[in-house]
């Protein structure tokens, strides 16, 4: 990492490359749907935003997550605004759990984002059926839910080997 | 209990707004700001409208080439897959061309039959444009199916355009940008399809599945167990949000499940799309010779088309006039003709009452000769067949007996 610091170009872009991974995986809707398996899907924004909003704040500007979730919006199709809101309420949890913890315990963050997570999608699936009139597949919520619940814990691990690069 | 709720105070204050080293706004501003723009959304303000509509621009664009990479791996395995399944698949594309062959003339003889038919209802003929468009974002989301594609108003798409894969319906624009569009795919939940189902002709409505086939939900009457796997669905055309007769799938009735559940599995595999046709019509009321068959296939080649078929239905014109010139002789030798007939029929009359005369003449000939030859038999054979009192025998004079005798020389 010694050469990131020589380098500071090459440091900020590795900085940088959570939000990077972030609008590339909100632009190009990362979620393995073309593995063809039923039901299959997850919420990558919601994981890397929850993970780096708690784990590292400082390289991680909430406004451009607020754009992110514009960006999201429009590639998905929703109206404009719906995904910001749940990106920024990640941001939030996050931040409050970030507030009230003295020593973070992987298991707690990982329930915690359960229900922050189940919170959203409900918020969104309400908004989006009572507002907009969107017809949509409860089977696909709950299971895009329970996945994005479960694959958090292994992106933890690859994360945290990220931040481990970053602050050395 | 109240230093809990102070660090519960604390904590939020500091979540949401506090703002850290490098954050430019907190956490509260942007909630507010999201909350303004899903409520400005929902009364689909005009300023929201533009700024999307800026955002869909230059966002599609980035979609597109940040996916190339992905799409090209996934374009490399698809690609493997293909070669390695290539000579089974050469042998089933051979017998299927045979097949089509086949069914290709007699599709061309039901669609003339069909434009005819259509002629004769009135109703509408429509004078389309095809236009091929390019799937620039085609992200399978699970909870909208839809893609977009590289026309948008400026290539007079609307909201409601009919988009095909090939011949068969794909889906309708929902959403028009200056350069791009946004298609809702016949496999949402949001989609709703009036179609008719063959044979039978029984009308129903498709609906999406969030998958990649459709499920009938709806059936004009109670026809529903009259439906079987192999039913074809098209389009009925109704309400006009579709062009009738358009292929949609084919019906997959499952009967295991209570109640009974019937399955529209879609011709096109809305996966593999790449391009797409949209459909740009003006609806009119015209004549079959207007309508044009010929689908645009390439989009370099789509001008020229253009061009060719303007030269086609200039030809096609000029044909009609000298098919009109042609048609007024005709008509003219034709009432010459039938007055010759009625001329020949008057002169077969006559000829006809000539022959009835001659035909009595003859008989009266025939009566006259008969008559002759019997008063000549009469002046020989009378004394033996008339009765007499020496010839006890014979006949009175002028019985039909006496006639026989006569003529039979005088045998009694």
């Amino acid at each position: 990492m010694t050469i990131f610091h020589k380098r500071k170009f090459l440091f900020r872009i590795y900085s940088w490359l959570p939000l990077i991974i972030l609008y590339v995986s909100v632009l190009n809707e990362f979620d393995f749907n073309y593995l063809d398996i039923e039901y299959f899907s997850f919420n990558f924004p919601f994981i890397i935003i929850f993970y780096f909003t708690l784990k590292d704040s400082l390289h991680f500007d909430y406004l451009l997550v607020f754009f992110a979730g514009l960006i999201n919006d429009v590639v998905i199709g929703f109206p404009l605004g719906i995904s910001s809101l749940s990106y920024v309420l990640i941001c939030s949890f996050s931040s409050y759990l970030r507030s009230i913890t003295i020593r973070p315990n992987i298991i707690k963050d990982w329930f915690y984002f359960l229900f922050v997570i189940s919170l959203i999608n409900s918020l969104n699936y309400t908004i989006l059926f009572l507002i907009f009139s969107y017809e949509l597949n409860l089977t696909f919520y709950l299971v895009n839910n329970f996945f994005t619940f479960l694959l958090y814990i292994l992106f933890t691990q690859i994360f945290n080997y990220y931040l481990k690069g970053l602050n050395e | 209990m109240a230093s809990s709720r102070d660090d519960f105070v604390i904590a939020i204050r500091s979540a949401f707004l506090k703002k850290s080293n490098k954050q430019k706004f907190s956490l509260l501003t942007l909630l507010l700001l999201s909350i303004i723009i899903i409520v400005l959304s929902s009364f689909e303000n005009k300023y929201i409208r533009q700024v999307k509509n800026i955002i869909n621009e230059i966002v599609y664009r980035s979609s597109y080439v940040i996916s190339v990479p992905e799409n090209f791996i996934l374009n490399s395995i698809n690609e493997t897959i293909k070669y390695s399944s290539f000579y089974a698949d050469y042998k089933k594309n051979i017998d299927e061309i045979e097949k089509l062959k086949s069914e290709k003339i007699s599709n061309i003889i039901i669609r003339s039959e069909n434009e005819e038919l259509k002629a004769l209802i009135e109703d509408y003929s429509l004078s389309s444009d095809k236009i091929l468009a390019k799937v620039i974002v085609d992200h399978d989301s699970p909870f909208l199916k839809s893609l977009i594609i590289n026309k948008g108003s400026k290539d007079n798409i609307k909201i409601g355009t009919n988009i095909y894969d090939k011949n068969y319906l794909a889906g309708k624009v929902i959403e028009v940008n200056y350069q791009t569009s946004r298609v809702l795919l016949l496999s949402d939940f949001n989609s709703n399809v009036p179609v008719s189902l063959a044979p039978g002709n029984f009308q129903a409505i498709v609906s999406g599945d969030g998958k990649n086939s459709g499920e009938i939900k709806y059936i004009k009457g109670n026809y529903s167990d009259e439906i079987d796997n192999g039913n074809i669905a098209y389009t009925s055309g109704t309400g006009s949000i579709y062009k009738s007769g358009v292929p949609v799938g084919r019906v997959q009735v499952l009967k295991n499940q209570i109640p009974k559940i019937i399955k529209i599995n879609f011709y096109s595999n809305f996966d593999q799309l790449k391009y797409v046709f949209a459909e740009v019509y003006n609806e009119k009321s015209d004549t079959i010779n207007d309508k044009k068959d010929d689908k645009i296939i390439n989009s370099n080649e789509f001008q020229d088309l253009k061009n060719t078929d303007k030269l086609k239905l200039e030809l096609l014109n000029e044909q009609i006039e000298i098919y009109k010139n042609t048609n007024l002789k005709f008509s003219e030798e034709n009432s010459e003709l039938e007055t010759k007939i009625n001329e020949l029929n008057k002169q077969l009359i006559l000829l006809e009452e000539k022959i009835d005369e001659q035909d009595q003449i003859i008989n009266q000939k025939e009566i006259d000769k008969n008559e002759l030859e019997f008063l000549k038999l009469n002046l020989i054979y009378s004394k033996k067949c008339k009765k007499s009192f020496s010839n006890q025998r014979g006949y009175k004079f002028g019985t039909e007996k006496y006639r026989k005798c006569v003529l039979n020389k005088g045998k009694l």
